[in-house]
C-alpha cells in the first residue's frame, strides 16, 4: 500500500480536486484505492455525496474505539472507497497532542487496512501542524499543488525547509506540480519557467485553471467521471500517469 | 465489515423489463446502460483451486480485466481481486497481489487453463439515497455458457444480485425487504460456477492421479487387474492432449507416471493374463516411456535450474546461464519429436489395442488353460505379491554393505518402488490407517534411494551435456567450470544419501514393520476375506476394504524411471 498526501501549506490551490481526481483515476485503472478526507471542511466527502460524519468523531478513531474499517464508505465508483471527513477534525491537533507518539498516530491507524488497498490518498488540511507532521511521517509521497505565483513558490521553500529539519522524513518524496495555471497570464508563464529551473523535482504535468474543475461541486463527482475529454481532465490523467511512474 | 452479495434465481420466463419496473416502483433508483461482460473460470488441469474450495474468475468489462477469487464454500463470495494485464497462465505471469498470494501455493508449476466461459448481460439499477448517492446496486443478469469449438452456447440461470456498497448495510437490508415484498424471489442456493460447469459438461475435481481403486476382495484377479490398468490408462489418455500442446510440464509427468505404473502393474500382478499378451504390451509401454524421456529430462533441468544455480557460489552463478540457453534451444526440437511420437501409428495402435484388451470380458468360469492367478481372488494374489516383494526388499537391503556397488542400491530402489505400487494398487483391500503407515515408511526408504540414484543420473547427464556444449562450441571455460562445480555438488549430495542409507534401511527393517507386514498381508489372518472368496477355512477379523488416496507420484520429481 502506498500513501500519497495531497498537501499544501496554503489553501485554495486545487488540493481537494487533485486528491479526488487522482483517486478516481487510480481506481479506474484497477487499483484498490482509498481517499481519506482529513479536512474538516469535508469538500472531498461532499464531492462523493457522502455525509461528512464519523460516529464518535476523530476522538473515537484515535482512541481505537472505532476502527477505520467501520467508517469506510464505498463511493459510486468501482474500487474507490472514502473515509469521510468529520467536523471534529478541526480539533485534531488537540487530540493528537494528548496521544502517545503524537506524530505517528495516522500511520498507526492505517495499519489494519494495509492489505486492503493499493493506494491511499490523504486530502490534507492546509497549514503546518501536528496533523501535517503525521501525514509527512505516514506518506510515501507528497503531491503539492502550486499556483505559479511568487507567494506560492515561497510555500514550497518553507515546506522543504521544514522537512529538512527532521531527518525522519527520509523516505518521503515531495512532488510539486503547477495547479490552476492560466497560460494567458505572463506572470504564470514566467514563474513556471523560473521555478522549473530552481526545483528539479517539479512534475512535468500541470493542471489548467478550467471552469469544468469548478463544476465538480455541481456534479458532485470526479471531473473525469463526467467530462473525461475536458482539457483539465486530460491534464489530471497526465498527472496521474506521472505520479504512477514515480511511485 | 461489508455484507455479502445476495443472489436470487429469476424464474426462467421472467421479463427483465417488468422486473426492472417493479424494482423502480419499490425503490428510488436509476437504471444504467446495459452491460455485457465475459468471464472465464480458470483452474489447473487437476482442479487445484476447486479442490481447495475456490474458483478463479477472469472478468473483462470494457478495457478493464481482473481476476476474482471466489470462495465456493461460502456461497461464491469474492474474497480477493486483482487487475490483470496479460493473459493468465503460469504464476510468474501474474504480478504480486491478493489473488496471486492465494493462488501461488495451490497452482505450483501448473498453468491456469480456461474451463468454461460465461457471458453476462446485465441491467444495473443503482439504489440512491437522499443525496443521490448509490447505496445498493441491483443487477439483473442473463447468463449463458459461451459456445466454443467443443460445445454449443447454453442458457444458464438468470439471477438478481443485490450488491452492497461498503458502509451502507442498513440500506441493503431496507432494499432487500422492499424487494422481498415486491417480487417473489428465490435465494440462489449455489454460485453460478456449478451451473456453468454442468452446462459445459465438466466435473470439477474429477481428474486425480491417486490410485484409489475400489476393489472387491473376492473379485477374480484378472478382472481386478484390468480395473486397475483401465484406471491408469484413463489417466494416461487424459494427459495426451496437454502433453502434445505442452500446456505445462505436469501433463507429460503424469503421462509418464501412468506409463510407469502400468508397466509395473503388468509385471507385478503376475500370472493373471496370458504371457504373450503381457510381453507384447510391456514392450510397447517401454517404447512409450523411452520416447517421452528426453523431453522430461529437459523439463526437469529447466524446472530445477534456479535451484541448481543457487547451489553454486555466488560468483559462479552467471557463468551457468549458457546451460539454460542450451536446454532452451533443444526444447522445441524435443517437443516436436514427442508430438510426432504421440501422433504416430505406433501410439495410436497401442491406445486402441490396449483399451480393447482392457475392456474385453474376463472368462466367467475358470478353465485349466487360464494363467495360474487369473481365477484366484484378487485379495489372495495381492497378499502373496506384497509379501513376496517385502521379503525380497529385506533380503536385498540386508545384503548391502558400505562396500556394495551402486547397482545394488539401484536394484533395491526398483524393488521398493514395486512394493509401494503394489500397496497403492491394492489399498482398498486393507485397513486404511495401517496400510497408509506402511506406504509412508516405504516412501522414506524410497526417497533415500531415489536421491542416491537421481543425483548420480543428474550428475552424469550434466557432464554429458557439458561435453556436448563444448563440442558445439557454445560454452567457454567459465561455463565449463561452473558445470563442473555443479556436477561435483551433485556427487557430494549422492554421497550424503549413500552415507544415510544404512540408517534409513535400519529404520525400515524393524520388528514393528515386519510384524505389521505380517499381520496385514498374511492370508491366514484374513480368513474373512478368504471365506468371502470361498477359499478359506476359519473366520477372523480381517480386511476392511477402505478408501485410501495416500501416496501419489505427482510429488516425485526425480527423473528416475527405472521401474
Amino acid at each position: 500500500m502506498k500513501i500519497i498526501g495531497v498537501y499544501s501549506i496554503k489553501g485554495g490551490v486545487g488540493k481537494t480536486s487533485t486528491a479526488v481526481n487522482m483517486a478516481y483515476l487510480a481506481a479506474a485503472e484497477g487499483n484498490r484505492t482509498l481517499i481519506w478526507d482529513l479536512d474538516p471542511q469535508g469538500a472531498a466527502t461532499y464531492y462523493f455525496r457522502v455525509k461528512p460524519k464519523v460516529k464518535g468523531g476523530g476522538k473515537a478513531l484515535l482512541s481505537g474505539k472505532r476502527e477505520l474499517d467501520d467508517v469506510i464508505k464505498g463511493t459510486d465508483f468501482d474500487r474507490l472507497d472514502l473515509l469521510p471527513a468529520d467536523f471534529s477534525y478541526r480539533n485534531m491537533d488537540i487530540l493528537l497532542e494528548g496521544a502517545k507518539r503524537p506524530t505517528r498516530q495516522l500511520g498507526h491507524l492505517m495499519r489494519p487496512i494495509r492489505r486492503e488497498y493499493d493506494l491511499v490518498f490523504l486530502d490534507c488540511p492546509p497549514s503546518i501542524s501536528l496533523m501535517s507532521e503525521n501525514i509527512f511521517r505516514a506518506a510515501d509521497a507528497l503531491l503539492v499543488p502550486l499556483i505559479p505565483s511568487t507567494l506560492s513558490a515561497r510555500t514550497l521553500t518553507q515546506l522543504d525547509d521544514f522537512l529538512d529539519q527532521d531527518r525522519s522524513h527520509g523516505k518521503l518524496r515531495v512532488l510539486p506540480f503547477f495547479s490552476m495555471v492560466d497560460a494567458s497570464r505572463p506572470l504564470h508563464v514566467d514563474t513556471m519557467a523560473r521555478l522549473a529551473e530552481q526545483h528539479k523535482e517539479l512534475l512535468a504535468a500541470s493542471i489548467p485553471q478550467a471552469p469544468e474543475v469548478e463544476r465538480m461541486g455541481v456534479h458532485r463527482m470526479p471531473l473525469p467521471a463526467y467530462a473525461p475529454s475536458d482539457v483539465a481532465a486530460r491534464a489530471y490523467l497526465a498527472l496521474w500517469a506521472e505520479l504512477r511512474s514515480v511511485l | 465489515m461489508n455484507p455479502a452479495t445476495r443472489d436470487f434465481w429469476l424464474p426462467e420466463a421472467a421479463e427483465q423489463a417488468a422486473i426492472s419496473d417493479s424494482i423502480r416502483s419499490a425503490l428510488h433508483c436509476v437504471e444504467e446502460a446495459e452491460t455485457e461482460t465475459r468471464s472465464r473460470y480458470l483452474d489447473s488441469f487437476d482442479w487445484a483451486l476447486y479442490r481447495a474450495g475456490a474458483a478463479l474468475l477472469e472478468q473483462t468489462t470494457g478495457q478493464h480485466r481482473e481476476l476474482a477469487w471466489l470462495d465456493l464454500r461460502n456461497g461464491g463470495v469474492i474474497v480477493a481481486r486483482q487487475p490483470l494485464e496479460n493473459a493468465p497462465g503460469f504464476i510468474d505471469a501474474l504480478p504480486p497481489g491478493p489473488v496471486r498470494t492465494l493462488l501461488e501455493p495451490l497452482l505450483g508449476i501448473r498453468r491456469l487453463l480456461p474451463m468454461a466461459s460465461v457471458g453476462v448481460r446485465a441491467r444495473t439499477l443503482r439504489v440512491l439515497n437522499d443525496d443521490d448517492k448509490t447505496v445498493v446496486r441491483i443487477l439483473l443478469e442473463e447468463n449463458s455458457l459461451v459456445a466454443d469449438a467443443t460445445r454449443p452456447r447454453r442458457e444458464l440461470p438468470a439471477r438478481l444480485r443485490m450488491i452492497p456498497v461498503r458502509g451502507y448495510a442498513r440500506e441493503l437490508e431496507h432494499a432487500a425487504r422492499r424487494l422481498g415484498q415486491a417480487l417473489n424471489l428465490t435465494p440462489a442456493d449455489e454460485p453460478l460456477f456449478h451451473a456453468a460447469m454442468a452446462a459445459a459438461g465438466l466435473m470439477p475435481g474429477a481428474y486425480s492421479t491417486s490410485l484409489d481403486y475400489q476393489l472387491d476382495p473376492g473379485q477374480r484377479a484378472d478382472a481386478a487387474a484390468k480395473q486397475i490398468l483401465l484406471g491408469l490408462f484413463d489417466t494416461l489418455e487424459a494427459n495426451v492432449d496437454g502433453t502434445r500442446r505442452n500446456l505445462d510440464s505436469e501433463f507429460l509427468h503424469d503421462l509418464r507416471v501412468a506409463t510407469r505404473r502400468t508397466r509395473s502393474a503388468l509385471s507385478q500382478i503376475k500370472g493373471v493374463f496370458p504371457a504373450p499378451i503381457v510381453d507384447d504390451f510391456k514392450a510397447r509401454f517401454a517404447w512409450l516411456q523411452q520416447v517421452t524421456g528426453p523431453m522430461r529430462d529437459l523439463d526437469v533441468y529447466l524446472l530445477d535450474y534456479p535451484g541448481l544455480r543457487d547451489s553454486l557460489p555466488r560468483a559462479m552463478r552467471d557463468d551457468l546461464e549458457p546451460l539454460r540457453d542450451w536446454l532452451g534451444s533443444h526444447y522445441a526440437e524435443e517437443q516436436s519429436k514427442l508430438v510426432e511420437a504421440l501422433g504416430s501409428p505406433q501410439f495410436l495402435s497401442l491406445r486402441r489395442d490396449w483399451r480393447a484388451f482392457l475392456q474385453g470380458a474376463v472368462p466367467a468360469t475358470s478353465t485349466p488353460t487360464d494363467p495360474e492367478n487369473a481365477g484366484r481372488s484378487i485379495k489372495t494374489v495381492a497378499d502373496r505379491r506384497i509379501r513376496s516383494m517385502f521379503k525380497r526388499l529385506l533380503r536385498e537391503g540386508r545384503a548391502i554393505t558400505d562396500a556394495s556397488p551402486a547397482a545394488e542400491l539401484h536394484e533395491l530402489r526398483k524393488t521398493c518402488k514395486k512394493l509401494r505400487y503394489l500397496m497403492e494398487f491394492f489399498q482398498s483391500l486393507y485397513p486404511k490407517g495401517e496400510l497408509r503407515r506402511l506406504i509412508k515408511q516405504s516412501k522414506v526408504l524410497l526417497d533415500n534411494l531415489g536421491e542416491f540414484q537421481d543425483l548420480e543420473v543428474q550428475a552424469l547427464y550434466l557432464a554429458d551435456i557439458a561435453k556436448r556444449m563444448y563440442a558445439e562450441g557454445g560454452a567457454g571455460a567459465a561455463t565449463m567450470l561452473s558445470m563442473g562445480a555443479l556436477v561435483n555438488t551433485l556427487f557430494e549430495g549422492q554421497q550424503r544419501a549413500r552415507a544415510e542409507f544404512a540408517q534409513t534401511f535400519a529404520g525400515f527393517d524393524t520388528d514393528a514393520n515386519r510384524a505389521a507386514f505380517d499381520a496385514l498381508f498374511s492370508a491366514r489372518k484374513h480368513a474373512v476375506v478368504a471365506a468371502y472368496s470361498g477359499a478359506g477355512p476359519d473366520a477372523d477379523s480381517g480386511a476392511r476394504p477402505g478408501t485410501n488416496s495416500a501416496g501419489s507420484d505427482s510429488a516425485n520429481r526425480g527423473n528416475g524411471d527405472s521401474v
